[in-house]
């Protein structure tokens, strides 16, 4: 199958490790590099061997490219993806969609105008782990799931809201206009997104407390999510950056069949039936997982979308549901009660 | 095992950390049966079992047994049913069902006999047989809770053999006369077997009693209930029943006042079911005494083992009779049987039975579907 050859835009710490694995996975060829921090784009290029485009414009316009890589700040994902689509390119976009529903209905609207076709970087669900854990609860491990807990805690230092830490300095994810939030829409989005695709759950109704406790920055560094999923589940989400000296990433889903606990070593998994040849009633610790460069597959994914006309894995449905779950959850606390969280169908 | 010795045993044991007690335990086992078999000059033999490993989870795992003692015949499973009040009372710590884990369930199972000991008398090798004998592959076992299978049986029907003595003792208690009303309160599989036995017996009217239809389809099956009264679809009022044996096949605290309330003044009310649990404020004297009830308990642990009298055989004389009504056709329990499941579906047998299993009647364990008989 003909590599994609892709568009880089953005020169930032992600966007490098995006065009390194999307190199990587075989399915992608390196069109050009552009960034409005010139010198960043420029070192980028030649470390990928491809070549400095000066503008997204001349990017856009560069006919060997047939599909962007948006590696950008939250909230030019709106106009950088609707003025790709217009010029006939396919969307890979970074997470979230957007920093709001309307701007993303906006680009979609736009891709499907353009008959072109868009996908969202929720990547960590290529993770072998990820995949094991869809596969165990597909398989009734956990029974009808009851609870699901997100427990996820770092510390953002004062460089990484300043910018002064990357490779392009610039403060936008301190700000609540151009990031759409803080630690929920940036990192727990990613969490959430894996959860909804292990699962195959919806959060249904959401309430939240957040704050800014401890950074320089307009968007919250602490909140705490309750929720009730659409099968009458009740979640949590407890999530901050500002815990110091330790960092906590694990997830919990428990049934009326067993449980499940997902951390970045892998995952353990109790359960009353005999799934996937495992002795029931006995927790089993699933560590040994193979290294999977999960943006790399999503790329491959995509490209194969591209190149097969089939819809993407990571679909816009799927980007606009985990926005839903975190604006809603925002607007729950401005408004100081539970809300629904739209359904994806009831809106399109 | 010497009092002392075990003692020690456990003191030891207690001592070893956690984590290592599964593989010490193990070893320990793996070691005492070839001891055993050496000194015994018998046989490892290798099977699978159903093993309760904790409320409400049921597997099937591998286990070793030794060939036959001279007084002992080897067996091959084909069938075994599950006794759903008994197994899921453990599976699910219900009063007075306590036991620990892991819990070896199973008392009612058919197969033939493939290996006999020198001393055995009246079986021989290839004989079908059924008895109390415990869900697994294959076992060595004494004689005096096995039959012979009639010809024309078959296992899955003989594998009912428990359950079928556990009723006909209890219908025999309950002493029905030809032209009796009886009502069975309780539709599982005990109640479905009373249903048929006590018309096999020579009652006009028999009235089977549940909470929902679900299972009104076998119970009127040709030879079982004439009439069908579900509890929750209908004003049901239990005077108007007037039964004049009444046959408790719940196995609740609750239901043994409901049946004394469905027997008519003078009437008869055996205790089928296992009651388990406890009831408070029971106003026995309005519910037995100023009606006249007698009430009969009637437990398989109450049969005489040798000597039989009037109204109470012996457990051998009611396994024979179940398997001779069977070969007659004065019973049929075949379409009772709701699932046939292969041994390794025993973890979804055991869940759906955990969660009341009132889809389903009888629940058969096939043994000779995809089982390896261990190595």
């Amino acid at each position: 199958m003909k590599p994609l050859q892709i568009g880089i835009v953005g020169a930032g710490g992600i966007a490098q490790r995006n065009a390194r694995e999307a190199v990587a996975s075989g399915a992608a060829r390196i069109v050009g590099v552009f960034d409005v921090n010139h010198r960043a784009a420029r070192e980028m290029a030649k470390a990928l061997q491809s070549r400095f485009i000066p503008s997204y414009e001349e990017l856009l316009a560069d006919l060997e490219v047939e599909a962007v890589l948006l590696s950008t700040p939250h909230h030019l994902h709106r106009p950088m993806a609707i003025e790709a689509a217009s010029r006939g390119k396919h969307v890979l976009v970074e997470k979230p969609v957007a920093n709001n529903l309307d701007e993303a209905r906006q680009m979609w609207d736009a891709c499907q105008r353009a008959g072109v076709q868009m996908t969202v970087n929720y990547s960590f669900r290529y993770l072998p782990r990820i995949q094991k854990a869809k596969q165990l609860v597909d398989a009734g491990a956990l029974g009808d799931i009851v609870g699901i807990q997100i427990i996820n805690h770092q510390f953002k230092d004062a460089g990484y809201w300043s910018g002064a830490r990357s490779n392009s300095p610039d403060d936008w994810r301190a700000s609540r206009e151009k990031c759409g939030g803080g630690f929920l829409i940036m990192n727990v989005c990613h969490v959430i997104d894996y959860l909804y695709y292990v699962t195959g759950l919806k959060a249904a109704r959401v309430y939240s407390e957040y704050a800014t406790l401890g950074s320089p920055a307009e968007v919250e560094d602490i909140i705490s999510v309750s929720c009730r999923m659409n099968n009458g589940a009740i979640g949590s989400i407890s999530a901050s950056s500002i815990m110091r000296g330790t960092d906590q990433a694990e997830e919990r889903i428990w049934g009326t069949n067993g449980s499940m606990i997902l951390t970045s070593d892998g995952l353990s998994v109790y359960s009353t039936r005999a799934v996937d040849g495992r002795r029931p009633g006995k927790i089993h610790d699933l560590k040994k997982f193979p290294e999977v460069s999960w943006t790399a597959e999503w790329v491959k994914a995509f490209a194969h979308s591209v190149r097969t006309s089939g819809p993407p894995e990571i679909s816009y449905a799927d980007a606009w549901e985990n926005l839903a779950f975190i604006q809603t959850a925002y607007q729950s606390m401005e408004c100081q009660r539970p809300l629904d969280v739209p359904a994806f169908e009831a809106r399109q | 095992m010497a009092a002392w010795l075990e003692k020690l045993l456990v003191y030891c044991y207690a001592r070893i950390p956690a984590a290592l007690r599964p593989a010490f335990r193990s070893v320990f086992f793996w070691g005492q049966i070839r001891a055993e078999a050496l000194v015994s000059r018998r046989r490892v033999r290798y099977g699978q079992r159903v093993s309760f490993l904790d409320f409400e989870i049921a597997h099937l795992e591998p286990f070793e047994y030794l060939s036959p003692r001279p007084n002992e015949v080897e067996i091959k499973t084909h069938c075994s049913t599950v006794s759903p009040g008994t197994e899921r009372a453990v599976l699910c710590g219900l009063p007075g069902a306590r036991k620990t884990f892991p819990y070896f369930p199973g008392y009612s199972c058919a197969g033939e006999i493939v290996a006999t000991g020198s001393r055995v008398k009246g079986f021989k090798l290839g004989d079908r047989i059924a008895g109390r004998v415990r869900h697994l592959s294959g076992e060595s076992v004494g004689t005096d809770f096995i039959f012979h299978i009639p010809e024309g049986v078959s296992y899955e029907s003989a594998s009912l053999i428990e359950l079928g003595i556990i009723t006909l003792q209890g219908l025999r208690k309950a002493r029905i006369q030809p032209g009796d009303v009886v009502a069975v309160l309780g539709q599982g599989l005990i109640g479905q077997l009373a249903g048929r036995l006590a018309r096999a017996g020579g009652a006009s009217r028999v009235i089977a009693i549940a909470p929902t239809r679900n299972r009104a389809r076998a119970a009127l099956a040709p030879g079982g209930a004439t009439e069908f009264v579900a509890m929750r679809e209908s004003a049901f009022s239990p005077s108007s029943i007037a039964a004049d044996v009444v046959i408790e096949a719940v196995g609740t605290p609750d239901a043994i006042a409901t049946a004394t309330l469905c027997a008519r003044p003078g009437g008869r009310v055996v205790l089928l079911g296992s009651s388990r649990g406890l009831s408070r404020n029971v106003n026995l004297a309005a519910l037995l005494q100023h009606r006249d009830i007698e009430l009969v308990g009637a437990h398989i642990s109450d049969m005489p083992a040798t000597e039989a009298s009037p109204g109470r055989h012996t457990y051998r004389q009611e396994g024979e009779l179940f398997l001779d009504m069977l070969r007659t056709g004065r019973l049929s329990v075949t379409d009772l049987v709701t699932w046939r499941a292969a041994p390794d579906e025993c973890n979804a047998v055991y869940e759906t039975l955990a969660k009341g299993g009132r889809e389903h009647v009888a629940m058969v364990l096939e043994w000779q579907r995809s089982v390896t008989n261990g190595k």
